[in-house]
């Protein structure tokens, strides 16, 4: 009687550690970042099944729109870089070369998403794929940039809806086509950043050579939800180039004239990935269409998230 | 039926305290229940200091940990109330018996030293001191309970400080899941008290207690997987950041030996996992294991955890052919758990209860042995008797393995050039054996050994090929800043390597138990140069050592 006792209560034991374990594996077992204090993803703004006005649930929370609200960036060449005759806010790190302070890149056709990714589009991709990530990037509201997310995270994020996008039915025949063509989803090189903020008249802010306080989400200290501040007059109708949060580009920091070559021989320094744009906690030097930013690739800030395009 | 097991606990209760003290007719009646009361404010006072010890920083900070303790509290509460109740309606008396056994008061320093040492080398020793301290005064209260409910009188010693030393040189549950460090130390007290067997005329405990809790977990743990849930792995590997670790246990061990005289179980264990590494690599042109001929965590093993004298053969004969199969247990478990992909730490912990087991067949054994009388000349001779012998023939082998490099200082396993240059010219198991310390480094984010194993997965060579893998880790390599790792990450389709950073050096090049944190970047690529790293030794203008 004592042995069954014994037994029943090692197996009582034994089925509560299982339970315990169980429901802490699911919940995802108190990691560093909870432990040093950072909040953990509230449940309501992390599910992406929830309905969004005008994003589509089915394809990761994406723009419920022609291409999936892609915008397509015809190609040819654009004039890169700060000439401070024009632009005198410009930083040296703009400047072309010692001879010129501007160069011309032609950069072949390419589709950018018109917001930034948002908190809704993330949080679909960590449900879909369980991927780790810092719980403050899913803290913000549904439609606010996404932030807090490191360069390989954005990365991830890019892999993965590029085959949700080939894999799904309700992806537009268009984007599908591109797709078998061998476009890729990925980051925006500095080039195709650039051009995509500034069109090709070298102009020094996306609405034009003004500044203007009402077209972008800057030096006010807190993000946005993506699209909120209207700019009619950016070029190619695309939300938030300037301010709001700075943009992983998938460019390592190299001094100008600009290169396309991703500088597989310079590996053994600091690593640094360029980031463009601007944040809403930035001056107006800082978002300037040709402001070039870095931050190593395991950044995560509040005020660094990115957009994605779709290039060959 | 109930009624006459009540009265025969009852007639126990008051009759059957081994052990000596007054007699049971002369404490009258009346005078029992102040005594109880008395008796009991012992373990009531350890789980009040528990409670206390509950408020300590690290235990308030974490709501799991803080649930273990009050836990263990709860459990301790209850069960000296239920007993108090029962034993004072029985007008049933409790005591204690003091017995200072040397066994326990000597195994307990020179735990307590390695403790130390460690600790001074490896800082979450130290943060561990009050974890520490609230298992001892778990053990104490719960291992009194346990014998006044089998109708014992408690014998106060030194006991739990070697169980639970012992269980915490080789394992630790995390806090988040500290209550089964609770469970495992009350597991060992049981086992002691339960698990028992009858031998040379007295009945005693089989297995060692801390050994049998250690075993018992580590089953649990490689079955489901969970070895995360410990420190395991560090407490394997951070006892060789203690420089001349091996000389430091070696030394303690001569106490142990002196005192306790199991010179024979350390020594043949040793000489069994020497030689089996010594064929290996002659065999292989690999050695065995990573960091030694015998990994530090084995040879603290051998000396602190195999050798309690009550559950090893009493026979000279059998304490060796004990130690022996010690050594060839682990050895055999190393590359069973290796095989079967558990973590190999458990290697000196599994055998040990199993060990206990043959005791009996081992006596048998010797016995039938002594019988043939060459051979009972042979072992009972006096010059085999004589400990001080023993102790000297050890002193001289562990001198000879010292003096061959096979103890502290550089080992070639711990040489990744070693073992790149050892896979690729294919020798047996080089490939794994260097995929597993790459994957040990980039688990300590050593972005340069994250980027390598990333590179193995893209190109299928050494292991099979898998995108995600191979992905998973450039994104590692590239989270810790190693550039090849993050160009990689972006095109996968085109490999890139580079040499490792000061920063991976630092990782990499940390055998021995140096602190190369602080140490200046010339010296640390010299290092790397006397550890086969030509990139370092071209920087230096050096020829590869």
């Amino acid at each position: 009687m004592r042995l069954l006792a014994a037994f029943a209560a090692a197996g009582l034991i034994l089925v509560g550690v299982w339970l315990d374990y169980r429901n802490q594996t699911a919940r995802g077992a108190p990691g560093a970042l909870e432990s040093d204090g950072i909040a953990p993803a509230s449940a309501e703004f992390a599910t992406p099944s929830s309905e969004l006005t005008g994003y589509r649930a089915d394809l990761g929370q994406l723009l419920d729109a022609l291409l999936l609200g892609f915008v397509e960036i015809p190609g040819g060449p654009f004039l890169m870089g700060s000439d401070p005759a024009i632009d005198t806010l410009a930083y040296d790190v703009e400047r072309w070369s010692a001879d010129r302070p501007q160069g011309v890149v032609d950069v072949p056709a390419f589709l950018i998403g018109r917001s930034e990714v948002t908190v809704a589009q993330l949080a679909a991709f960590v449900e879909a794929t369980g991927h780790e990530t810092d719980p403050q990037a899913l803290a913000a509201p549904p439609l606010h940039p996404v932030s807090f997310v490191s360069w390989p995270d954005a990365l991830a994020y890019c892999r993965w809806l590029e085959e949700l996008l080939r894999e799904s039915p309700a992806t537009p025949t268009e984007l599908r086509a591109l797709l078998a063509e061998g476009w890729r989803v990925t980051l925006p090189s500095e080039a195709q950043w650039e051009k995509a903020a500034r069109g090709g008249d070298g102009r020094i802010f996306p609405w034009g050579n003004e500044l203007r306080r009402d077209r972008a989400n800057f030096a006010t200290g807190r993000p946005a939800p993506v699209g909120e501040v209207a700019c009619p007059e950016c070029v190619h109708g695309l939300s938030d180039m300037s301010g709001n949060v700075w943009e992983w580009t998938r460019s390592p920091w190299q001094p100008y004239p600009y290169d396309e070559a991703d500088d597989r021989e310079g590996l053994e320094g600091d690593p640094l990935w360029v980031m463009r744009g601007g944040s809403f906690a930035d001056p107006v030097r800082n978002v300037r269409a040709a402001i070039r930013g870095a931050a190593g690739p395991d950044v995560r800030r509040e005020f660094i998230g990115f957009r994605v395009v779709i290039a060959p | 039926m109930a009624a006459a097991k009540r009265k025969r606990r009852r007639r126990r209760d008051a009759s059957t305290e081994p052990g000596p003290g007054p007699p049971k007719s002369s404490v009258r009646p009346g005078s029992r229940a102040p005594d109880l009361r008395r008796v009991f404010l012992v373990p009531l006072v350890l789980t009040l200091g528990l409670l206390l010890l509950s408020l300590a920083p690290r235990v308030a900070d974490n709501a799991r940990l803080t649930f273990a303790f009050l836990a263990a509290v709860a459990g301790l509460m209850v069960w000296q109330g239920v007993l108090f109740a029962r034993l004072s309606r029985a007008r049933a008396s409790r005591g204690f018996r003091v017995v200072l056994r040397p066994q326990h008061y000597l195994q307990a320093l020179v735990q307590l030293t390695v403790f130390a040492v460690w600790g001074w080398y490896w800082r979450p020793v130290y943060d561990f001191a009050g974890l520490l301290l609230a298992q001892l005064i778990f053990a104490y209260a719960f291992d009194m309970l346990l014998a006044w409910s089998r109708g014992e009188r408690y014998v106060l010693g030194f006991g739990p400080f070697p169980i639970i030393f012992s269980t915490n040189l080789f394992l630790w549950f995390t806090d988040d899941w500290f209550y089964l460090q609770f469970l495992m130390v009350a597991a060992g007290f049981l086992g002691k008290a339960f698990v028992q067997w009858r031998r040379e005329g007295r009945r005693t405990h089989i297995f060692n207690p801390s050994a049998f809790s250690l075993g018992l977990f580590s089953l649990v743990l490689i079955a489901t997987g969970t070895s995360d849930l410990t420190w395991g792995q560090d407490i394997a590997t951070t006892l060789t950041f203690v420089p001349a670790i091996y000389l430091l246990l070696f030394g303690l061990g001569l106490v142990v030996m002196y005192f306790f005289r199991v010179t024979l179980v350390s020594g043949f264990a040793a000489a069994a996992l020497f030689g089996l590494s010594a064929l290996y690599g002659a065999a292989t042109g690999v050695p065995y294991f990573i960091d030694s001929e015998i990994p530090a965590a084995v040879f603290l093993g051998l000396h602190l955890l195999v050798t309690d004298p009550s559950t090893s053969p009493r026979t000279r004969t059998g304490k060796a052919i004990f130690g022996a199969l010690y050594g060839a247990g682990v050895f055999g478990l190393f590359w069973f758990l290796e095989a079967v992909g558990a973590p190999t730490f458990y290697d000196k912990l599994l055998c040990v209860p199993l060990l206990n087991l043959s005791v009996p067949l081992i006596d048998r054994f010797v016995r039938s042995l002594q019988s043939r009388a060459r051979i009972r000349r042979l072992t009972e001779a006096r010059w085999a008797m004589a400990n001080l012998v023993h102790m000297a023939v050890w002193t001289t082998f562990f001198a000879a393995m010292t003096a061959t490099g096979r103890t502290d200082g550089p080992h070639r396993g711990d040489m990744l050039p070693f073992w790149q240059e050892a896979c690729e010219e294919g020798r047996a198991g080089a490939c794994d054996r260097l995929v597993q310390i790459e994957a040990s480094y980039c688990a300590d984010n050593a972005g340069w050994a994250c980027n390598e194993l990333g590179a193995h997965y893209v190109e299928g060579r050494i292991v099979e090929p898998d995108a995600e893998l191979a992905l998973g880790f450039f994104a590692r390599a590239c989270e810790a800043q190693f550039q090849a790792g993050c160009v990689n990450l972006l095109d996968p389709s085109v490999v890139s390597r580079a040499p490792p950073r000061a920063l991976d050096l630092r990782l990499l090049l940390r055998q021995g138990g140096l602190n190369l944190i602080d140490m200046s970047e010339p010296a640390l690529y010299e290092r790397a140069c006397s550890h086969g790293w030509a990139f370092a030794c071209e920087r230096l203008g050096m020829e590869v050592q």
